[in-house]
């Protein structure tokens, strides 16, 4: 049974790259993709939207960034954090992102750029 | 002073026998006295009875002498031949004429025939006295003695205690009878007035003696000779009575005398003790005289002790030649020389030179007289040439008006006094030294802000002299934004006496009108008495402010340009890297497929990254250019003419958005700026302008030219969508930071404008609502 997962990215490339890695993994559906976290979050926000099991969160993204984005939909979502497992993706190697994406309960990993199918594989089997 | 004692006790009077003596012999005299006085009065008194009895003998003969005349005259009624004539006629006139008689009778042949008055008298008519016992003896006596005679006192036939007289009548030799007068007793004797004489001192008695017996009859009562010690005897030779006068008892004399008596006896006693006192008086003296010899001799011994053992120097001087006379150890251990050596020196010997004309002078006065003692501080020369400083007290020996003898010199030696008064002198000096040179000013003042001590250092600092700045309150010095807080400090030191309050920094106005920045430490000395106020030091910390401001900014750069440096290089990072993982990514991938159409799909994959990687790389050159041209060259530019050429640029989109353009910008406004800067600035403003302008109406911006505060500031507002400001203000003017959906906004834009502005010296600021519009604010150095 596949898992369904959410890609929220500004970055074309990286969406295009990261859609093929997800496929290559086998574990999920082909990936819901939104390059600006507003729109995402317009999506969740609402209680009767069933989010996807796996959500990539990137930090650097104009208008909304990844943090604001978090903090939204917390607000939205107060039982956020076992509705989905939520990974922030981000080409920042800074530790005070890292340190910063620790504090979040409802984060479940915080990941470097490039993504590899193992580690996506990975997600797949914690789902199980 | 023995030897005196026995003079006087040889000279012989026994204070004691003496006094006994005195007092017997005022005694004798005394009583002496009291005897002659009570001799006078025993006179006085016999002289007074004696008076008394006259008196009386003087009434009795006076009525006797009248009853005789009385008798004679009715004794001439009787004619030769023996017969009476007219008594009745003549009886009343002669009892008239005798008050003192009260009868009248003529007994012829000693039978009495005619009584007179008749009614009181006629009970004795026809009674024969001669035949009558009891009576006829003194009737028989008179006509033997043939004279009258008086008999009784007897009761009377017709009542009535009285006394008869009866004169015989003799008619040629031939006993007739008798003319006979009757006095009552009351007549006889004035018992009232002789009451009144003798009241009750004396006892009186009248007596009749019996002329056969010799016996003695009484008529009075109270009478007895044995119980008198005086009394006065008077005879009645006419009736053969006796008048008698006593006194009671003369005891009463020598009672009367008691009083004085005793007086006689306390003075007497009197005198006696005040002899022995007067006496005595010598011996006690004596006495006196011995303890205070014997006090004398010990205060000789103890001021010997005093003057030979005193720890300070004792001197006799003559005071005429001022040679010493007499020294004690310690004067003689303080100089070095020997007793025998210094009593053949005076005081200017050993006087140090200097110090000798004002000793002269003070001695001068002693001697004559103006002054009473007097004590100087002055240098002794030992016997080794050393100095010595000493304090002399100089009292004279002789009495106020008496010639000058010598005077004793009190000597105390003081080097040490003197030496840690010069050390303090010098400590002072040094103090003061330190203070006057010192770059801190040091002043005193009160809590109204008024000095009264300031070092010299404060003309280096305020450039006013110290009497100038005397004249001025400190507070008028101080800036006025520093006041409170320059108050807040003097608050603190107010409450913390003797705590210095330190390191107040504030600005004062120095004499040429610049501000200086002064460092205070104050200290509230307010209750010590030496200095009675606040203690101020403050320096001059001007320099070192205007670094640590210089210093200050500069950090604040650094800061800046740090802060700027670190988000470059977390820009720099984050963009190079998220294109070399994507690169990474991509090659993973294409490695790993299956098949040639999926590897060409890759390759064009890659090529994109290297585009947008190639974008990225020309964005961080132009803003690292930025922050490097530093140094970039400036001129005055006119921001009106730029404006215009920049929206020449940009004819084409004001034409399509049919925006209006308001232009408000003074000919004279230039700033100093680069000149590609001004354009990009220019250009980036009203491109963002025209580019978010909002559907709903005709898009409007208008440029405003201003001066505020000596800066130029162009405004360029708009009507555009507008910015949330709350949501995004800290990341405006970020790098990769937008704030729409609008394609073509890469977020770089207003990062490089506020890098050139900054880089220029100038300000920007934005104030933006959703929906209404966005004005940023450029001001310009």
């Amino acid at each position: 049974m596949k898992k369904s997962i959410c890609v929220i990215d500004d970055d074309m490339i990286y969406q295009l790259i990261i859609g093929k890695i997800i496929s290559r993994s086998g574990y999920f559906h082909k990936p819901l993709f939104y390059k600006n976290a507003t729109k995402a979050l317009a999506d969740f926000k609402s209680l009767e939207t069933e989010l996807p099991q796996v959500i990539l969160l990137d930090i650097n993204m104009p208008q909304m960034d990844g943090w604001q984005f978090l903090e939204a939909l917390i607000k939205e979502r107060p039982n956020l954090d076992s509705e989905t497992d939520i990974y922030i993706v981000t080409s920042s190697i800074a530790h005070s992102d890292r340190l910063k994406a620790s504090t979040y309960k409802q984060v479940s990993g915080f990941l470097s750029k490039p993504i590899t199918v193992s580690k996506i594989k990975e997600m797949g089997v914690r789902l199980k | 002073m023995e030897l005196n004692k026995e003079k006087i006790k040889k000279s012989g009077i026994n204070p004691r026998l003496a006094g006994v003596l005195t007092a017997l012999f005022f005694l004798c005299l005394g009583f002496f006295i009291l005897w002659q006085r009570y001799h006078i009065l025993v006179k006085a008194e016999e002289r007074e009875m004696s008076t008394i009895v006259n008196i009386v003998k003087q009434d009795i003969d006076q009525s006797l002498k009248n009853s005789y005349s009385a008798a004679l005259s009715l004794a001439l009624l009787i004619n030769d031949d023996g017969e009476i004539g007219n008594f009745e006629a003549v009886a009343p006139k002669i009892l008239e004429g005798n008050p003192n008689i009260d009868g009248l009778q003529l007994v012829p042949g000693g039978v009495i025939r005619k009584v007179y008055p008749y009614q009181e008298n006629k009970e004795a008519l026809d009674y024969n006295i001669l035949q009558d016992p009891s009576r006829n003896k003194e009737a028989l006596r008179a006509i033997k003695m043939r004279k009258m005679y008086f008999a009784g006192p007897f009761e009377l036939r017709q009542g009535g205690m009285a006394v008869v007289g009866r004169l015989p009548v003799f008619i040629r030799d031939e006993f007739w009878g008798f003319s006979a007068v009757i006095i009552k007793m009351d007549h006889l004797i004035h018992l009232d007035r002789i009451e009144d004489m003798v009241k009750d001192k004396y006892y009186y008695q009248f007596s009749k003696v019996d002329i056969t017996t010799g016996e003695e009859f009484n008529y009075f009562p109270k009478f007895s000779k044995g119980n008198t010690s005086y009394s006065e005897v008077v005879e009645l030779p006419d009736g053969d009575w006796k008048f008698y006068l006593a006194t009671q008892d003369q005891s009463y004399l020598l009672l009367s005398l008691i009083p004085l008596a005793l007086l006689i006896i306390l003075l007497s006693f009197w005198f006696g003790w005040s002899m022995t006192s007067i006496l005595k008086q010598p011996l006690k003296l004596q006495a006196l005289v011995k303890a205070q010899a014997g006090k004398l001799l010990e205060s000789e011994l103890n001021f010997r002790t005093i003057f030979n053992q005193a720890a300070i120097g004792m001197v006799r001087v003559d005071t005429l030649t001022g040679k010493f006379i007499q020294s004690n150890k310690r004067y003689i251990e303080l100089l070095g020389y020997t007793e025998e050596e210094l009593m053949a020196m005076d005081y200017k010997d050993i006087s140090y030179p200097e110090d000798v004309g004002i000793n002269s002078i003070r001695m001068r006065q002693l001697l004559n007289g103006e002054i009473r003692e007097y004590s100087l501080q002055k240098r002794l020369v030992r016997k080794d040439g050393s100095l010595l400083w000493i304090k002399v007290t100089v009292s004279p020996l002789w009495q106020k008006g008496e010639q000058p003898t010598s005077h004793i010199a009190l000597i105390e030696d003081i080097s040490d006094k003197m030496q840690a008064q010069e050390e303090l002198i010098h400590n002072e000096k040094r103090f003061r030294a330190l203070v006057e040179n010192s770059e801190e000013v040091i002043c005193i003042f009160t809590q109204k802000g008024q000095t009264f001590y300031f070092s010299p250092a404060i003309e280096r600092v305020s450039g006013y002299t110290e009497s100038e700045i005397r004249e001025l309150n400190l507070i008028s010095l101080m800036h006025p934004d520093d006041l409170d807080y320059i108050n807040a400090q003097m608050e603190i030191s107010i409450n913390t006496p003797m705590v210095p309050v330190s390191g107040i920094a504030c600005r004062a106005r120095h004499k040429d009108g610049t501000w200086k920045w002064i460092e205070i430490t104050i200290t509230n000395l307010l209750e010590d008495p030496a200095i009675g106020g606040f203690v101020a030091n403050f320096k001059d910390i001007t320099l070192r402010k205007e670094v640590e401001i210089n210093l200050n900014k500069s950090y604040q750069l650094v800061m800046d340009q740090n802060r700027r440096f670190l988000n470059f290089s977390y820009i720099v990072s984050h963009n190079l890297r998220s294109h070399s993982s994507n690169i990474e990514a991509i090659l993973t991938l294409y490695h790993s497929a299956d098949s040639a159409e999926e590897k060409v799909t890759y390759i064009e994959l890659l090529s994109k990254v290297s585009t947008a990687l190639n974008q990225t790389l020309m964005d961080l050159n132009e803003v690292v250019s930025i922050q490097n041209n530093i140094d970039l060259s400036v001129e005055p530019l006119s921001v009106l003419s730029y404006v215009n050429q920049t929206l020449d640029l940009l004819e084409v989109q004001v034409k399509n958005k049919e925006a209006v353009i308001k232009k408000d910008i003074p000919k004279e406004m230039v700033v100093v700026f680069n000149s590609a800067y001004l354009e990009s600035v220019l250009l980036n403003f009203l491109s963002n302008a025209l580019r978010y302008s909002s559907s709903k109406r005709i898009p409007e911006i208008s440029l405003k030219g201003y001066k505020l505060e000596d800066k130029w500031i162009l405004e360029i507002m708009d009507n555009g969508v507008g910015i949330d400001l709350k949501r995004y203000g800290d990341k405006l003017f970020g790098l990769y930071k937008t704030f729409t959906n609008k394609s073509g906004s890469r977020g770089v834009g207003l990062f490089i404008t506020k890098n050139q502005i900054d880089a220029m010296g100038g300000q920007v600021n934005v104030e933006s609502e959703l929906g209404i519009g966005t004005t940023f604010k450029i001001s310009f150095k």
